[in-house]
């Protein structure tokens, strides 16, 4: 039983355009698509591109209302207010992202079944539409806090620029999982609507992971063992393992004051003392984020991949 | 036939759906019955269909609803992907199988030039390039920035072509493409479709019109719930489906010479002429009530409302009267949902039709795009007995009488043609 569709003439005087230039021209398509949905996300609303901003900024005010004046969670660092922008930037990005690339391929039915293209642009495009939202904003919190003076700029930032693209492989990894999943069970929106909600707490968004070990650490000198307290210590693995938190993290201490990077966290010495009761005392902690995007990119490619075939018939 | 001409190969091509009998997409569904099989209807979309293009051919695919047509025209173009078998394609194919794909209409037909253009396999600068020569096709100048949801559906549909047609496929696949359009956009593309001929394109169509395949294809392939069954001249084919719809049609529709076309989103399920007691007579009485009953139903959810026309024709073809459901009945045939239907009655108090053979002539037709949606010639043949053998086509209802000579006549009829002294030729009338 083979099912070589698109197997070449033997000997065929043309053969269709070469790999090279339908690489090209899909991505060129790609940019297409991504260009037209970033323009069609804001038609119809007054303000237009600025809720790309406005929203980003409100969440930022009630959060900040809610966990500095109401609950006076700080992690000590003088610009906590910067931080917290800069967290829920990156999150707004990767919620953003996520949520609309997953119906990327649903709603896009009638070119599904009217034109072939790899099916995967659809899902690209979508993401890449968030990506220049996304890249904005960051510029515009890059100027707020270089007028706030809240900003050291070295040799540092240049770890920005990996530090973005991890942060969008792993976005784009989960949209093509969910989109792919998405086209025969609308289930997964809901399902990740709640998982996000934990995300949202387990990235650090609102505190670093500082904060959490100082908790940890509290807690263990009180004379709590692990052992005793174990939901802090599911806490701080999930969230040592958290991509989103790592690149939070470290974007935070490559753009702002620095806090210490993520990698100090783990592997530093003067958490010793964290280190002797939590799992995190070794320095084999430190790859496990990127191990997840790999994954979660893998994971998501091959789901999509195997499932990429049928959705002209699915949808 | 060697290998340098083919320019599609398809070799034991079958397609299969499976079609979940239970539609409960959710994961609940999913985890609780992951173990049980689920349960399918698996539908032969195609079996076992082979054959060659060579390049530069002009090939129509026929077939009734689900016979399978379009399913290989997409497997053609990759957007499927078979079971079994192989297509082997030479040449660039076409990406799309529709005017208009990717169209957006909250985007200006700016915008939606270089959307829908790079979808069709053209790149920024060739539509840079090409931009104004698609836009001047169009006739669409003066609309450059305008979103395309305040187009009418005719510019719509001009921007869709004069784009497509620029695509640089050396096969193209196109799925009834002309079933909109006006007389002006018809012949857009016979000029087209020409063009593709003179530059040995190879352009397969699939069409339910019968009239586009045999203007344009050389050659027909015939397909009959996925089998293959007719494959050579246009002219031999297309008469081999006209036969094979006569025959497939329902009991009440199997006249002599019945001809059915249309895509069949909304049918006739039956027709009958009935009398004034409502018994079924195809023998009135000249000056009798015929009513025509027709039966519909809607096949398709998507169809909105549709025109229903009906025509009565003499024996030798000379058409006797048209007549169309009034709009004001539309309310009550439109708003309709799939595998619904109705009842229509065409009511002629009395008929005025003198001693002949005639027929009816019917069409369901879309509303809005005016695509056929089923027709059928010699829907009933009947025949009109006049007892009082008189002569001609009608019977006006004229009525005679005699002037008294005593009453005084105002008007007095002078020079009549070929009478007195003007010798004019008098003009004869059929």
């Amino acid at each position: 039983m083979s099912s070589t569709t698109d197997a070449r003439l033997a000997g065929a005087a043309r053969v269709s355009a070469p790999p090279l230039d339908s690489f090209r021209h899909y991505r060129h398509l790609t940019l297409e698509l991504a260009i037209s949905q970033f323009k069609l996300r804001y038609t119809g609303s007054a303000l237009g591109y600025l809720w790309s901003l406005l929203k980003p900024a409100m969440i930022f005010a009630i959060m900040y209302f809610i966990f500095v004046d109401l609950f006076n969670i700080k992690d000590g660092t003088a610009d906590y207010g910067m931080q917290v922008l800069l967290g829920i930037v990156v999150w707004t990005f990767f919620a953003e992202c996520t949520s609309s690339s997953m119906a990327a391929i649903a709603s896009n039915g009638g070119l599904i079944r009217k034109a072939y293209f790899p099916r995967s642009i659809l899902v690209i495009a979508a993401s890449l539409s968030a990506l220049f939202t996304f890249l904005i904003n960051l510029t515009i919190v890059f100027v707020i806090a270089v007028a706030l003076h809240q900003i050291d700029i070295g040799l540092r930032i240049v770890v920005v620029i990996p530090l973005l693209l991890e942060l969008y492989l792993l976005a784009l990894g989960i949209s093509l999982f969910l989109s792919a999943l998405f086209v025969q069970f609308h289930d997964v929106s809901h399902l990740w609507e709640v998982l996000m909600q934990l995300l949202f707490y387990a990235s650090g968004v609102m505190f670093s992971l500082t904060y959490v070990l100082q908790r940890l650490h509290l807690a263990l000198q009180v004379g709590t063992t692990a052992e005793k307290a174990p939901h802090l210590v599911w806490i701080v693995q999930v969230m040592a393992a958290n991509p989103i938190m790592q690149t939070i993290e470290d974007l935070r201490h490559a753009l702002l004051t620095p806090v210490a990077p993520w990698t100090e966290l783990v592997v530093s010495g003067h958490l010793a003392a964290v280190h002797q009761y939590a799992p995190l005392n070794a320095a084999w902690e430190v790859p496990v984020p990127f191990l997840v995007v790999l994954l979660v990119v893998a994971g998501g490619a091959l789901t999509f991949r195997s499932r990429a075939r049928s959705f002209a018939e699915n949808l | 036939m060697a290998d340098q001409d083919v320019a599609i190969r398809v070799e034991h091509l079958s397609k299969r759906f499976r079609i979940p009998l239970d539609r409960s997409a959710t994961l609940k569904h999913r985890l609780t019955h992951w173990r049980s099989a689920s349960r399918y209807r698996i539908l032969e979309a195609l079996l076992d269909v082979s054959f060659d293009v060579r390049a530069g051919e002009f090939i129509g695919i026929i077939g009734h609803n689900g016979s399978g047509k379009s399913t290989l025209l997409k497997i053609l173009s990759r957007i499927y992907r078979a079971n079994e078998g192989v297509v082997a394609i030479a040449g660039k194919v076409s990406p799309f199988l529709e005017l208009g794909v990717g169209f957006n209409p909250e985007l200006t037909a700016r915008e939606n030039i270089f959307l829908s253009g790079s979808i069709l396999g053209l790149n920024r600068p060739e539509l840079h390039r090409l931009f104004d020569e698609i836009i001047g096709f169009a006739d669409l100048e003066q609309f450059v920035d305008h979103k395309l949801k305040n187009f009418s559906s005719g510019m719509e549909v001009r921007l869709a072509f004069s784009l497509a047609i620029q695509a640089h496929a050396e096969i193209l696949m196109m799925d009834e493409v002309l079933a909109v359009g006006d007389a002006a956009f018809q012949e857009k593309c016979f000029d087209t479709f020409n063009r593709y001929k003179r530059e040995g394109r190879t352009v397969v169509l699939v069409t339910h019109g019968l009239a586009a395949v045999t203007t344009y294809c050389d050659r027909a392939l015939l397909l009959d719930h996925g089998r293959l069954v007719a494959d050579g001249e246009t002219a031999d084919v297309t008469a081999q489906y006209r036969r094979a719809i006569g025959l497939a049609a329902d009991g009440t529709l199997t006249a002599n010479e019945v001809e059915r076309w249309g895509s069949r989103d909304v049918v006739f399920t039956g027709l009958r002429m009935l009398d004034e007691r409502g018994a079924e007579d195809r023998n009135p009485p000249t000056g009798g009530f015929v009513r025509i009953e027709l039966g519909y139903e809607i096949q398709n959810d998507a169809v909105s409302d549709f025109v229903c026309t009906l025509w009565l024709l003499r024996a030798d073809g000379l058409m006797v009267s048209e007549s169309q459901l009034p709009v004001s009945q539309y309310a009550q045939v439109g708003e309709s949902q799939r595998g619904s239907g109705g009842t229509m009655h065409f009511d002629i108090p009395q008929i005025p039709l003198l001693d002949g053979a005639y027929s009816v002539e019917v069409e369901l037709r879309g509303r809005r795009d005016g695509a056929a949606y089923d027709h059928i010639r010699h829907a009933i043949d009947f025949r009109v007995i006049d007892r009082r053998d008189r002569h001609g086509v009608i019977e006006p209802g004229g009525a005679w009488s005699v002037v008294p000579a005593d009453q005084p006549v105002a008007w007095r009829p002078t020079a009549l043609p070929g009478v007195g002294q003007d010798e004019r030729p008098v003009r004869r009338r059929r």
